[in-house]
C-alpha cells in the first residue's frame, strides 16, 4: 500500500477525519433503510403509523411475522424460492461448465463454431414477447421449469469459467483421456474441481439472481401456481386486490387489529432481506474474483 | 503428416488417405464432444435463436393460436404505427434521460467511492466499509421498493426528520409524484449499485504498479498528489473502457425500477422503451406492435455495442467482443 512510503501530513490527517466521517455517514446511508425496516417489522403497525420510529421498536409485537407465518402460502413461497435457487444454480453450474469445457478442449474441431453461436445470444436476443410466445408454445408457462430451463447454458458463465479453463494444464485432461477417461469424467472428476473457485463465483451470481428474481414469474407464472417469495412481497407491496384483503381481515379479526399492510409488508420485506444479509458477507471473496474474471474476459 | 511428404517431394504417398476417411476419423475421436455440443447446440437454437425467428411476427399481424400463414402480412405497418403514436418522444426521451443520468452522476460515484476507500488506512475499517457497500446489491428491486415506500412515505423516516427540522411543513409526497421520479430512480440506482461498481475500480486501483508510488514519494508528491497523477491515470483504462460499454447500453435504462416505483401518476416521467414493450406486449396483447418496437430497441442497441467496442479498441486496445 502506497500509505506506507508518506508521512501522514496534517493536511492528510485533516482529510482522514473527514474520509472516515464520510464513510460512516456512508455506512449508515447504506445499513439503516434496512434496520428501519427490521424495527417497522417489530413494531404494532397501528403504532408505527404515528410517525417517529427510528431506532428501536416502540411497541414489540410478532404480530407481523406470526401473521405470515400463518399465511400458508408464504412457507410454499419459501419452499419454491428455495427449490428454484438449488435446481436453477446446479443445472447452470453444470450444463454451462461442461459447456465451457467443451469450448476449451484444444483439439475440438467445433470449439469456435460453438463458442461463437453462444456468444452471440449476449449481445443480440429476440425480445420479451417473442420469447414469451414461444415460452406458451412450449407448454412452459405456469411450471417450475420455466425457472431453469431456460437458463441451463448461460454464455456469460460460459465465459467466466472458460477463461479459468484455458490457465489448466492440457496435459491434465490428456494423460486421463490415454488412461481411456470419458469427456464427461474427465470434466466432473478432473477439471471441475480445479476450477472450484470459479464455479463458487458463478453459483453466487446465480444464487442470488435466481432468490431476487420476480420478473420472470409475473411473466410466465400469471397464475400464481409457482410464486416465489418475492412475488409475496410484491403482491403485498403493489397488488390492491392483496391490501384490501388484508385490510378487511384486520377489520374481522381481533387479534389482527394492530396490522397494517406497511407492517405487514415490512416483516415479509426482513423475510426475504435475511438469508441474503447473513451469507453475502462469507461469500465476498467468490464474488470478487467472478468480477474481476469477468472484467478481463478476453 | 501428408502434407510435410508431399513438401519434401515424395512422388508418391504410401498410403492414400481421402479427406473423408480423415474427417471420419476425426468426429470418431471428437465423438463425445460433439455429443455434448449437440445438445448445447439444440438448447441455444431453442431457447436463443427461435425467439430471434420470433421477430418475424412484427411483420404480421399475429394474434396468439394463428398461425403464421394464417396471419396478415402487414410489412413494416407497427414500425410506423410506433413513430406516429403520441407517446413516443415521451418514451425515448424517458429512456434517454434516465440512462444519461445513470452515465454521469452513477458513473462518477463509484469511482469517488472507490478512491476513497483506497484512502483508508485501517484494514478493518476498510473491509467493513467495503462488505457494507455491496449489501444493496444483493437483494431484489422488490425489497428496495418496499424499503422505500417505507422510507419515503407520509408517514416515514425521511418526512418525519424533514418535518422535526422543520425544513418542511407538510409531509412531502415524494412517491407518485412525477417531477421527482427521475432523481428518486437515480438515487435508487446509486444507492443499490453503487458498492458493487465500485468493485472493478478498487480492483484496478489495486493493480496499479507500486513502484510508481516509491517514485512518487521520492518526487515528494504527497496523499493528493499521487491519488491524481498516479492512482487516477492507473485507473484511466478501465474508466474509459465502462464508459464505453455504458454509452453502449444507452437504451437499457432498467425496467424492474420502473414497474415497481412508477405509478399511473408517474408516467410520463418513467416510461421507457422495455416498460412500453411489456405494456404493450403482455398487457394488452398487441404481439406484434411490441415485437416490432423490441427489435427496433435491439437492433438500436447492437448498434451502438459494436460502435463503442470498435472506438474502444481504437482508444484503449481493449474490447469486449
Amino acid at each position: 500500500m502506497h500509505q506506507t512510503y508518506i508521512k501522514n501530513s496534517l493536511g492528510g490527517r485533516i482529510f482522514d477525519f473527514f474520509n472516515i466521517t464520510f464513510m460512516l455517514v456512508f455506512a449508515f446511508v447504506m445499513l439503516y433503510p434496512f434496520w428501519n425496516q427490521l424495527v417497522v417489522s417489530f413494531n404494532e403497525g397501528i403504532d408505527t403509523a404515528r410517525g417517529g420510529l427510528y431506532f428501536w421498536p416502540r411497541k414489540f409485537t410478532l404480530d407481523n411475522y406470526l401473521y405470515m407465518f400463518n399465511n400458508s402460502n408464504l412457507g410454499r413461497g419459501a419452499i419454491i424460492s428455495v427449490l428454484r435457487v438449488v435446481v436453477g444454480t446446479a443445472t447452470t453450474l453444470f450444463c454451462s461448465g461442461l459447456l465451457a469445457y467443451v469450448t476449451t478442449v484444444r483439439w475440438f474441431s467445433g470449439r469456435r463454431f460453438l463458442r461463437i453461436v453462444f456468444l452471440i445470444t449476449l449481445y443480440f436476443g429476440g425480445g420479451l414477447v417473442p420469447t414469451f410466445l414461444l415460452y406458451s408454445k412450449l407448454g412452459l408457462l405456469d411450471t417450475f421449469t420455466v425457472y431453469w430451463l431456460p437458463g441451463l447454458f448461460n454464455a456469460y458463465y460460459m465465459l467466466l469459467i472458460a477463461s479459468y479453463m484455458y490457465n489448466l494444464p492440457d496435459s491434465l485432461a490428456e494423460s486421463a483421456r490415454i488412461d481411456g477417461c470419458g469427456e464427461l469424467s474427465i470434466y466432473l472428476r478432473i477439471i471441475a474441481p480445479l476450477c472450484a473457485p470459479v464455479f463458487a463465483a458463478v453459483a453466487v451470481f446465480s444464487a442470488v439472481g435466481h432468490w431476487n428474481s420476480w420478473f420472470d414469474v409475473i411473466l410466465y407464472n400469471s397464475s400464481g401456481k409457482w410464486d416465489t417469495l418475492q412475488v409475496y412481497l410484491r403482491k403485498i407491496l403493489l397488488d390492491v386486490e392483496q391490501i384490501s384483503k388484508l385490510q378487511n381481515e384486520q377489520k374481522q379479526m381481533a387479534e389482527m387489529r394492530n396490522l397494517t399492510p406497511l407492517s405487514v409488508r415490512a416483516a415479509t420485506t426482513m423475510i426475504v432481506t435475511i438469508p441474503i444479509i447473513f451469507t453475502y458477507p462469507f461469500f465476498q471473496r467468490y464474488f470478487i474474483s467472478g468480477i474481476t474474471i469477468g472484467a478481463v474476459k478476453e | 503428416m501428408q502434407g510435410s511428404a508431399a513438401k519434401i517431394g515424395y512422388d508418391y504417398e504410401p498410403k492414400p488417405v481421402s479427406k473423408g476417411a480423415r474427417k471420419l476419423r476425426r468426429l470418431r475421436r471428437e465423438k463425445e464432444l460433439w455429443i455434448i455440443a449437440a445438445i448445447a447446440l439444440a438448447w441455444v437454437l431453442v431457447f436463443a435463436y427461435a425467439p430471434m425467428y420470433g421477430i418475424i411476427y412484427s411483420f404480421f399481424e399475429y394474434y396468439p393460436g394463428m398461425t403464421l400463414a394464417e396471419s396478415k402480412f402487414v410489412g413494416l405497418k407497427h414500425y410506423k404505427d410506433f413513430f406516429s403514436l403520441p407517446d413516443v418522444w415521451l418514451i425515448i426521451r424517458n429512456t434517454l434521460v434516465i440512462s444519461t443520468l445513470g452515465l454521469t452522476i452513477g458513473f462518477v460515484s463509484p469511482i469517488i467511492l472507490a478512491l476513497l476507500i483506497n484512502e483508508i488506512r485501517v484494514r478493518w475499517f476498510k473491509r467493513t466499509i467495503q462488505t457494507i457497500s455491496y449489501l444493496p446489491h444483493f437483494v431484489s428491486w422488490i425489497v428496495v421498493a418496499s424499503i422505500i415506500f417505507t422510507l419515503l412515505g407520509s408517514e416515514g423516516f425521511v418526512n418525519d426528520v424533514l418535518l422535526k427540522l422543520g425544513w418542511i411543513e407538510r409531509p412531502l409526497t415524494i412517491l407518485g409524484e412525477g417531477s421527482y421520479f427521475w432523481a428518486l430512480l437515480t438515487s435508487a440506482n446509486i444507492w443499490k449499485g453503487v458498492g458493487w461498481s465500485s468493485i472493478i475500480y478498487i480492483s484496478a486501483i489495486a493493480g496499479v504498479d507500486q513502484e510508481l508510488y516509491q517514485a512518487g514519494a521520492v518526487d515528494g508528491l504527497g496523499r493528493f498528489g499521487m491519488a491524481w497523477h498516479i492512482t487516477l491515470p492507473g485507473i484511466r483504462p478501465t474508466v474509459l473502457l465502462l464508459f464505453i460499454l455504458g454509452i453502449g447500453s444507452l437504451l437499457n435504462a432498467g425496467f424492474e425500477q420502473q414497474l415497481l416505483l412508477g405509478t399511473p401518476k408517474t408516467r410520463e416521467y418513467h416510461e421507457v422503451i422495455d416498460t412500453y414493450v411489456y405494456r404493450y406486449g403482455i398487457q394488452m396483447g398487441r404481439y406484434s406492435f411490441a415485437t416490432a418496437v423490441g427489435f427496433m430497441s435491439s437492433v438500436l442497441g447492437l448498434f451502438l455495442v459494436l460502435l463503442t467496442n470498435r472506438i474502444s479498441k481504437k482508444l484503449t486496445d481493449m474490447s469486449i467482443i
